[in-house]
C-alpha cells in the first residue's frame, strides 16, 4: 500500500545568493541539467559562502543533489559527502560550455553517467 | 653446496636457489623473480639475472660469495611477433551518413526533408519538406524560436541536425516536436539541399528504419539494386540511438574487400596455399594439414605478404641473421573484428571490420646463452653453466606439483608463445613450440576495443573489472558489491573500471562491463585454449589429445585469474585432468624451470 502520496519531487536544487549580479550563469547551470532531462528548482538565499549554499541545496534536495552559486564560485554537492568536501568547484567567470557542464553533471550524477571533464577544475 | 638455478623468460627472469648435499634431494631455500631485461637470449639479459639472484639469496640471507654454482637454462630460441591485417573496408563516397550515439538526442520518431541552414530558412517555399542544419552559432533560444515561426509559416521542418549539445533543449522549446540528432561536431560537412532521413529512438530502444536496408528504400525511393548498395550502411548504423542518413546524387556506399593475399605454407613433404580473406579457420586447417611445418611466406606485394616479412625482419633484427635464413615454423590465426574509422562518414563513426590477427613463431640459432654464461661467470666469480634444454627442465620442475605424477604433460603459457612437453613413464620427453600467446590475447583485446594504448589492453587482460555505480560502491563483474569509506575519484564516477592492484583504472568509451568481458574472455579461449588443443595433439604420442591424462600448466599467463578455468573447463571435454601447476607445492606455476635446473644438477644431467 502507498502511505506516502506527498513525497517531494525528485528535483536538483540550485540555490544562488540574493546579490548574485549575473543571471546568465545560473541559467547556463539550469539548461545543463534540462538537457540531461532532470526537473530543478531555484531559491535564494542571504548566505554568501558557494559550499554552504549547495550543501543546503543537497540536503533540501529529494535526490541530494545541490547546487550553490555566488558571484565568486559555482559548486556541485552530494548529501553523501562530508560537508566541506563538494563534489565539483569552478569559477563562476568560467566559460559556457564550462557553466552548462557542471549542470549536466550535477543531472549525470543522479542518472550514474560518467561525468563531463571541468577541464581540471574537479577537487581532489 | 649451494646451486642457483635462474630460468631467463621472454617476461621474468625467475630464480631458485636450493642446499644440495651429496645424494640427497636438494633443499630449496628461496626464490626470486625479475622482469626480464632486454630481449631473451641477449647480453641484456645479465640485469635482470642480476636483481633476480639479489632476491633470492636476500630472502635466504645468502650473498653472491655463498652461491657454488649457477645454472641458467638453454633457453628455447624461440621469439613469437604478433600482427593484424584487417580483411575488409566500408568506404562511403558522396552519399552521407551520421550514426553515432549522442547520450541526449532529442525528439522521438523519424522525419524526412531536404537539408536547410537554418539562417537561410526563410528562402525556404511554404509547404516544403526540410530538415534544418544548426550550427555551433545559433544557440538552442535562437534556433527553436526559427523553427517555431517557420512552422508557423507552413514549412514542414521534419528534422534537425544540431552541432551543440543542445538537442532536448531545443525539443523543449518547440510547439511541434521532432527528431533531433545533436553533438555532430563536423556539421560543415553535411551537404546542403539534399534528402535526409532522421531517426531517433525512444530511451532504451534503438533506431529501426534506418538501420533496415528496406527502410532505407522506402525513405529514399530507391530501386532494388540501389538498396544493395545501402546494406553497409544500415549495418553500420545498428544498435545506435539515433542515425542521420543523407543521400547525394551519386552516393555509392560499398564494403570493400581488401585483397588480403595469399599464404604459403612449405610443410617437410607437403605445400599449401590459402588466401588470408578465407579466415582463420581455413588457414589453422591448411596448416595442420601440412605439419610439419618448414616454413611460412607470404604472396608479395599484398597484406599477407607485408605482414609475414615484418615478423621476419623484427626477428632477424633481434637474432642478427638475414631475413633469408629465419623460418615460421608455426602461425596461429584468430579471426576477429577491428573497429574501423568509415572512409565518408560525419561524425567519425566505426564499422566493425573483419581482421584476422595472426602470431607467428620463429625458430632462430641457438640463443646466444654461452656468451651470457661466461659473462655473468666473469663478473660474479662463480661458476656457471648452461644446463638442460628449457622443456624438459620445466617437466622436471613441473613434476614437484602435489598430485602428479608421469605420465604427465606439461602447457607452459607465455607472453610470446605456448610450449608443451611430455615425458612418458620411461623418462623420455618430447616438447614443442607454438605461436601464440599472452602478447596475442593482448593484441586482440586492445584492437577489437580500438584502444592504441597496448599497457590498457593488456590491464584488461590481467585484472578483472567492475562498475562504479555511485561515489560510494563498486559492483564487480560477478555482481558483488563493495563499498568504500571515502568517495571514489569523480573522474571514475559510473564508468567501468580495471581492479588493478594500486588504482581503479577507468576505461574510455562507451564499452558495456558485459561487452569488455565477453572480448576478453574471446581472446583467451581463441588463443591458450585452440594453443592448449593444438600443442596437446602434437605431444600426444598418439596424436590424440585424449590419451593424455594429465596436464599441468606453468608459466606467467598460468597465474592469470581465468586463463586456467577456461584451459580446465575446455580440456575436461578430453577427459584430461589438467590443472595450474603448484611447483615445489609453493611456487604456483611459477619457478618451473628454475627449480628443474636445480634438480636436474641432483640427477647429474
Amino acid at each position: 500500500m502507498r502511505m506516502d502520496y506527498d513525497a517531494p519531487r525528485p528535483e536538483i536544487k540550485v540555490i544562488h545568493n540574493k546579490q548574485m549580479t549575473c543571471q546568465k550563469v545560473i541559467d547556463e547551470v539550469l539548461r545543463g541539467i534540462e538537457e540531461e532531462g532532470l526537473p530543478y528548482s531555484v531559491e535564494q538565499s542571504e548566505e554568501t559562502n558557494p559550499v554552504e549554499l549547495a550543501f543546503r541545496g543537497a540536503e533540501l534536495s529529494h535526490l541530494g543533489v545541490g547546487i550553490g552559486i555566488t558571484d565568486n564560485e559555482v559548486v556541485l554537492h552530494f548529501i553523501k559527502l562530508k560537508e566541506d568536501q563538494p563534489l565539483f568547484k569552478i569559477p563562476t567567470y568560467s566559460d559556457e560550455s564550462t557553466l552548462r557542464a557542471i549542470g549536466c553533471n550535477a543531472a549525470r550524477l543522479v542518472k550514474r553517467m560518467p561525468f563531463k571533464n571541468l577541464d581540471n577544475t574537479e577537487l581532489s | 653446496m649451494i646451486i642457483a638455478g635462474i630460468d631467463i623468460g621472454n617476461a621474468t627472469t625467475e630464480t631458485a636457489v636450493a642446499r644440495v648435499t651429496n645424494q640427497e634431494n636438494p633443499e630449496f631455500l628461496s626464490s626470486g623473480i625479475y622482469n626480464t631485461s632486454g630481449i631473451k637470449g641477449t647480453r641484456q639479459n645479465i640485469h635482470g639475472i642480476f636483481a633476480s639472484l639479489k632476491l633470492a639469496l636476500e630472502k635466504a640471507h645468502l650473498t653472491v660469495e655463498d652461491v657454488d654454482l649457477i645454472r641458467i637454462n638453454e633457453a628455447a630460441p624461440v621469439i613469437g611477433d604478433v600482427a593484424m591485417e584487417t580483411i575488409t573496408e566500408t568506404i562511403i563516397t558522396e552519399s552521407t551518413m551520421i550514426g553515432h550515439n549522442p547520450s541526449t538526442p532529442g525528439g522521438l520518431g523519424i522525419g524526412v526533408g531536404v537539408t536547410v541552414e537554418i539562417r537561410d530558412i526563410h528562402s525556404v517555399e511554404k509547404g516544403a519538406s526540410i530538415i534544418v542544419i544548426i550550427p555551433r552559432e545559433v544557440d538552442f533560444e535562437e534556433s527553436s524560436h526559427i523553427i517555431n515561426v517557420a512552422v508557423k509559416n507552413g514549412i514542414f521542418i521534419n528534422g534537425a541536425i544540431v552541432q551543440r549539445d543542445d538537442g532536448v533543449l531545443i525539443n523543449n522549446r518547440l510547439d511541434k516536436k521532432i527528431p533531433i540528432v545533436d553533438e555532430v561536431s563536423l556539421i560543415e560537412k553535411v551537404p546542403l539541399n539534399m534528402r535526409a532521413a532522421i531517426e531517433v529512438a525512444a530511451p532504451g530502444s534503438v533506431v529501426e528504419e534506418l538501420s533496415n536496408p528496406y527502410g532505407i528504400a522506402t525513405v529514399f525511393d530507391l530501386t532494388s539494386d540501389e538498396t544493395k548498395l545501402v546494406v553497409p550502411i544500415s549495418r553500420a548504423l545498428i544498435g545506435n540511438r539515433s542515425a542521420v542518413i543523407i543521400k547525394t546524387p551519386a552516393g555509392d556506399v560499398k564494403e570493400r574487400k581488401i585483397p588480403a593475399g595469399k599464404i604459403v605454407i612449405q610443410g617437410a613433404t607437403k605445400k599449401a596455399e590459402i588466401n588470408v580473406d578465407d579466415g582463420a579457420e581455413k588457414i589453422m586447417e591448411a596448416i595442420r594439414s601440412v605439419a610439419p611445418v618448414e616454413d611460412i611466406k607470404g604472396e608479395p606485394g599484398t597484406n599477407a605478404g607485408g605482414m609475414l616479412e615484418k615478423v621476419r625482419q623484427v626477428m632477424s633484427n633481434l637474432t642478427e641473421q638475414l631475413p633469408a635464413t629465419i623460418k615460421i615454423q608455426d602461425l596461429l590465426a584468430v579471426d576477429t573484428f577491428v573497429p574501423q574509422v568509415v572512409k565518408g562518414g560525419m561524425a567519425e563513426e566505426f564499422s566493425m571490420e573483419n581482421a584476422v590477427g595472426i602470431a607467428a613463431m620463429v625458430k632462430a640459432d641457438r640463443l646466444q646463452m654461452n656468451m651470457i654464461a661466461e659473462e655473468l661467470e666473469r663478473e660474479l666469480g662463480v661458476k656457471v653453466e648452461v644446463g638442460g634444454v628449457e622443456a624438459n627442465m620445466a617437466v622436471h620442475g613441473a613434476l614437484t606439483t602435489p598430485g602428479s605424477n608421469k605420465p604427465l604433460a606439461i602447457i607452459d603459457m607465455g607472453a610470446g608463445s605456448t610450449d608443451a612437453a611430455i615425458i612418458n613413464r620411461a623418462g623420455e620427453i618430447k616438447s614443442i613450440h607454438l605461436a601464440g600467446a599472452g602478447n596475442m590475447v593482448t593484441m586482440l583485446i586492445g584492437s577489437e576495443l580500438g584502444f592504441e594504448d597496448m599497457s590498457l589492453a593488456e590491464d584488461i587482460k590481467k585484472y578483472p573489472l567492475a562498475k562504479v555505480e555511485s561515489l560510494f560502491h563498486i559492483r564487480h563483474e560477478d555482481g558483488t558489491v563493495q563499498f568504500f569509506d571515502k568517495p571514489l575519484d569523480p573522474q571514475i564516477f559510473a564508468r567501468v573500471v580495471i581492479l588493478t592492484p594500486n588504482r581503479m583504472v577507468p576505461i574510455p568509451g562507451n564499452f558495456s562491463l558485459e561487452r569488455i568481458k565477453t572480448v576478453r574472455r574471446e581472446a583467451k579461449t581463441k588463443v591458450f585454449v585452440v594453443n592448449a588443443i593444438r600443442s596437446l595433439e602434437r605431444v600426444s604420442p598418439t596424436g590424440n589429445c585424449r590419451d593424455i591424462e594429465f596436464v599441468t600448466l606453468v608459466g606467467g599467463s598460468a597465474l592469470d585469474f581465468e586463463i586456467p578455468q577456461l584451459v580446465t573447463h575446455a580440456l575436461s571435454q578430453y577427459s584430461i585432468v589438467a590443472g595450474r601447476a603448484n611447483i615445489r607445492g609453493v611456487e604456483g606455476p611459477r619457478n618451473a624451470v628454475a627449480t628443474g635446473l636445480v634438480l636436474a644438477y641432483g640427477e647429474g644431467e
